[in-house]
């Protein structure tokens, strides 16, 4: 009979085992007769030979080794009773553990998906990339003629495949062209990796073959599902994406979605496609020639390469990789002068393990998810020590039937293992309920940290590790909740708990309770001060100067390319859409630019003065192209000079406005009307062409966060090839109205154009806060829950211990103690208990606000001021806590109080 | 667990897997048996001994079936297993070996 059958079988082999001895005991019973003894002088000798048949089979159940799981069952048969006795208690428990282990196995969940989880692809720790080290931080492109030079030289050890962004990408599946990720690849890149097509055919060597050969595209299973709902039709289905007919020709397998997880590929084309649907204009390369292919194109570097070799390997491929790209960078640096040549070439070639892919989001929100786990797990932890409060406090009350079990035989052991399995049990329902939660909160957190109006497209779904994390948090907490009662119950004294009268007097004031009371406060303490020092981080973010208007700017951001503009068209149509949006009513000027404030793409060249040396590197900044009336219209004030006019145009002499930052750093002064300027490294004179007319404020135009960086103001009117991304409105009133009226004006002017966004520039700005605002939100929520559970453990402490020093009250009042003395006992107590927890808490607080120091802005995460309102916000607690105990107490009754004993 | 019970309860298992080598008992009768083949000197500890049956059979030492005895009563017989006949052999050989060391050490020091 197996462990298992026996575990199953336990009635029948009951059954067996009671048939067994009682044929043992009749036959010995029978022979003690025969013996010649009296039937019951026989009954009584047999059983006294025999022994006690229950201890026996006691023993006999042990002796099957299921005796654990039996009793883990009947201790939680026995809780699952408990629970039904009170249920009040019972499902405050569940819910506590539930939003515990809920929380933590959401974040746990997003860190695996965004740090954790690898690739899904062979062999993943093979998988590298090649990146340009030494003069900035992760530049990871090459040109495709240089990526077959290295591959020549490599020969066959290893094999480089290469991606490429296609730029802003719209498909047009039926009608209206719709944003979609479309990334472009070499025809071995899903060989190399191998990933293997769910349906038709992914890319081969032919669809490398010829430049714009091969109009065919695979798109991703994702891509598949949300937009044409599995169909095994959309194969050999004609698309366009950015206005190119595609043939879509397979579907790359399931959770496959291109190497950076945050930004989950819809649509794979070939690199011999890049140019056909690339959506042209609006990118500048200063060597290269943007209207042709840039396949064969040795000055435009746009490739990513990826590689897939052994560790091993890794510093010999790059070596070769390396001398490919120094060859090719002496070619390209021939004409340039030593110093910015010899700058130039410290970039060597470096291959960096890739196994989880690129993420933008992994840099950006490792620090946040780590600070947010930790205070998930405070929060877990001071609801388990509030809940192990609790629990104690009903131990207490249930030291009657504590002491009726001890003294009927339970030994202690089993007591506390049965008190532990009480939690256990509660622990594991609340887990299983928390797991539910965990989904809602993923999404949630998913939403809170987009900076768009839709979730960030993660799939953090649940999996074997993250059920493993759950299963683990849950029995943490059952086992912190379970492990102060339990230790209670073993140190259990029957004889106190008669003396009494079931009312446990041994055991000074519930010191275990007391201490868990005390780390509440000491964890309480820890997570109020960090919600103070994130939402100042947040609120010092949003009162940031930035330069320009927020409130009182609406702006659209669209796009003229994906409607089919060609660069001779632009000129009218800029016009056209020009006094569209100015006719919008409510609107007191319009303006358009290039590239709009807030987060998006921009554009940074390098730019040479006259007379002036620039380092190497230091000559870059960020150029934009406006209309006239730009300043006024989005608040950025002139500190000099003038704005653009209408005059301004194409034919006559080329004007630009700088930013203050640009005018001090390139002319070295403030006042820089009149200075001339042009594209080119910093130490040459440049083309001069450019005359400066004006000098804005500083605008932080990507956002709050960063410093404002230089910027360069063209007149859009001499730029006639720019297609324009972002118009902007300056209201009188309400934006409201004018948002509405700017759609509208929009879909007359065109209804082909995309509208990505029409919002007031504030909100715009602000969702590039959206990592902020959710730590401070989250830590806000948590400073708020655990000054909160720390009131009720604090006052659950108290009033139990006020209850039970009714007696010791009653006879300080009839000595002639003042009720206010007693009170003040009272708070005392509970005010003492608040100072060991923020004593406690004041040690851990240096070190552990110290890790946030990454995720603050303009404040210390050792602010004194937010130290001291922390301080007082818990004393605070301590006294409303306090409060009603100690009015209790001064309201005993002297007589009743004494008599009651 | 002190090392007396540890070998008592060795002992024990190694007498009921010899009493039941031969032929198939009752625990009754397993009393009986040892008690009879030892002259008396041995009298198993009847707390112990269904306890340490049904570890035997759960080990897989023991085969157990209900049958009759001859006063036609129902009654759980055991029986070795080739596995316990195997395990019988080499604890018989360990405690001639273990029996043979004391005596000669008892007999030298006298």
């Amino acid at each position: 009979v197996s462990w298992i059958q026996r575990l199953f079988g336990r009635e029948s082999l009951e059954r067996d085992m009671n048939r067994e001895m009682r044929f043992h005991l009749d036959a010995a019973v029978a022979d003690h007769v025969r013996a010649g003894l009296s039937r019951d002088e026989a009954v009584r000798r047999a059983r006294m030979d025999f022994g006690g048949p229950e201890q026996m089979k006691e023993a006999t159940r042990d002796a099957r080794g299921t005796r654990w799981v039996e009793d883990f069952m009947s201790d939680a048969r026995f809780a699952f009773r408990g629970m039904g006795r009170s249920p009040v208690f019972a499902v405050a428990a569940i819910l506590t553990i539930a939003i515990g282990v809920g929380a933590n196995t959401a974040v746990w969940s997003i860190m695996d998906a965004l740090m954790k989880r690898v690739l899904p692809v062979d062999k993943p720790e093979e998988l590298h990339a090649l990146r340009r080290d030494g003069l900035q931080e992760g530049i990871y492109y090459t040109s495709y003629p240089l990526m077959q030079t290295m591959q020549r030289d490599l020969g066959p050890l290893a094999e480089l495949a290469a991606v490429g962004s296609i730029g802003r990408a719209y498909a047009t599946i039926a009608d209206r062209p719709e944003p979609a990720q479309t990334l472009a690849v070499s025809g071995n890149f899903f060989g190399l990796l191998g990933v293997h097509a769910a349906a038709g055919r992914l890319f081969g060597p032919a669809d490398d073959a010829n430049v714009g050969g091969s109009p065919v595209v695979v798109i991703s299973d994702r891509y598949w599902e949300s937009r044409f709902g599995r169909s095994p039709s959309a194969v050999g289905r004609t698309i366009r994406i950015n206005n190119f007919p595609v043939t879509i020709v397979g579907v790359a397998e399931p959770g496959f979605g291109g190497l950076n997880v945050s930004s989950p590929v819809d649509v794979f084309a070939p690199l011999t496609m890049h140019h056909a649907l690339r959506l042209r204009g609006n990118a500048r390369n200063q060597n290269g020639r943007d209207e042709e292919p840039w396949m064969p194109q040795r000055e435009i570097s746009w490739l990513t390469l990826i590689t897939r070799v052994p560790a091993s390997d890794a510093p010999r491929v790059a070596a070769i990789a390396d001398r490919a790209f120094k060859a090719d960078q002496e070619i390209a640096l021939a004409q340039n002068d030593s110093a910015s040549r010899a700058y130039a070439m410290r970039e060597r070639i470096v291959l960096d393990p890739i196994p989880r892919g690129f993420s933008a989001l992994r840099e950006s929100f490792r620090d946040p998810l780590r600070a947010l786990l930790g205070g998930v797990a405070l929060i877990l932890l001071i609801t388990c020590a509030n809940l192990a409060g609790l629990v104690l406090a009903r131990g207490e009350a249930r030291g009657h039937e504590m002491a009726i079990r001890v003294s009927l035989g339970a030994r202690s052991g089993r007591l506390a293992r049965q008190v532990a399995t009480e939690s256990l049990t509660l622990a594991l329902v609340g887990g299983a309920v928390g797991l539910v939660l965990a989904q809602w909160i993923v999404q949630a957190l998913l939403k809170l940290a987009s900076s768009g109006t839709s979730a960030v497209p993660l799939d953090a779904g649940l999996n074997a590790p993250v059920l493993l994390f759950a299963l683990g948090v849950t029995v943490l907490a059952g086992s912190i909740v379970g492990l102060a009662p339990a230790i209670r119950v073993r140190s259990f004294d029957l004889y106190a708990a008669f003396k009494s009268g079931g009312r446990v007097a041994g055991g000074h004031r519930l010191p275990l309770g007391r201490l868990l009371v005390a780390a509440q406060i000491a964890l309480a303490l820890i997570l109020v001060t960090s919600a103070g020092v994130f939402a100042r981080t947040l609120s010092n973010l949003i009162e940031v100067d930035a330069g320009y208007d927020r409130e009182s700017v609406v702006t659209a951001r669209i796009d003229l390319r994906a409607a089919g503009y060609t660069p001779d068209q632009l000129p009218a149509a800029n016009r056209r859409l020009y006094q569209a949006v100015r006719a919008v009513s409510g609107s007191q000027s319009a303006s358009l630019a290039l590239f709009g404030l807030g987060p998006g793409g921009r554009r940074t060249s390098g730019f040479a003065t006259a007379g002036r040396t620039i380092a190497p590197g230091q000559n870059l900044a960020q150029e934009n192209y406006v209309t006239p009336g730009y300043f006024r219209t989005v608040g950025i004030r002139l500190v000099r000079g003038r704005e653009f006019t209408d005059d301004d145009m194409v034919g006559r002499p080329r004007v630009a406005v700088v930013s203050e930052g640009f005018a001090k750093h390139f002319f070295g002064t403030a006042d820089a009307i009149g200075k001339r300027m042009g594209y080119g490294v910093g130490d040459s004179t440049g083309d001069s062409g450019i005359e400066v007319v004006g000098v804005a404020r500083d605008a932080r135009n990507g956002g709050l966060k960063a410093p404002s960086p230089r910027i360069v103001y063209f007149a859009l009117a001499q730029a006639p090839t720019e297609f324009v991304e972002s118009v902007d409105v300056r209201v009188a009133g309400r934006p409201e109205p004018v948002i509405n009226g700017l759609r509208n004006a929009l879909s007359q002017f065109d209804a082909r154009v995309p509208v990505r966004e029409i919002v007031t520039v504030g909100a715009y700005i602000e969702r590039g806060l959206s990592r902020e605002r959710m730590v401070a939100r989250l830590a806000g929520s948590f400073g708020i829950l655990a000054l909160i559970l720390s009131a009720i453990g604090l006052y659950g402490v108290i009033s139990y211990s006020v209850a039970r020093r009714t007696n010791e009250m009653g006879v300080r009042l009839a000595l002639g103690a003042s009720p206010r003395g007693v009170s003040w006992l009272v708070m005392r107590d509970s005010l003492a208990l608040v100072a060991v927890g923020l004593a406690v808490g004041l040690a851990l607080w240096f070190p552990v606000l110290g890790l946030t120091r990454t995720l603050v802005y303009n404040v210390s995460p050792h602010d004194p001021k937010l130290l001291a309102a922390s301080l007082g916000a818990l004393i605070l607690v301590g006294l409303v806590a306090g409060l009603v105990p100690a009015f209790r107490a001064a309201r005993i009754d002297p007589i009743e109080a004494i008599r009651g004993d | 667990m002190n090392t007396k019970t540890d070998l008592l309860q060795g002992t024990l298992d190694m007498l009921l897997m010899r009493a039941v080598a031969d032929e198939a008992l009752h625990g009754y009768a397993l009393v009986h048996r040892l008690n009879l083949i030892s002259g008396g000197r041995l009298s198993v500890p009847q707390g112990s001994l269904y306890p340490a049956l049904h570890r035997l059979e759960n080990q897989g030492i023991l085969k157990a079936t209900w049958g009759e005895t001859d006063t036609g009563r129902e009654a759980k017989f055991y029986r070795l297993t080739a596995k316990g006949k195997k395990r019988l052999d080499s604890e018989m050989a360990e405690w001639k070996e273990l029996s043979m060391a004391i005596s000669l050490v008892l007999g030298g020091a006298r």
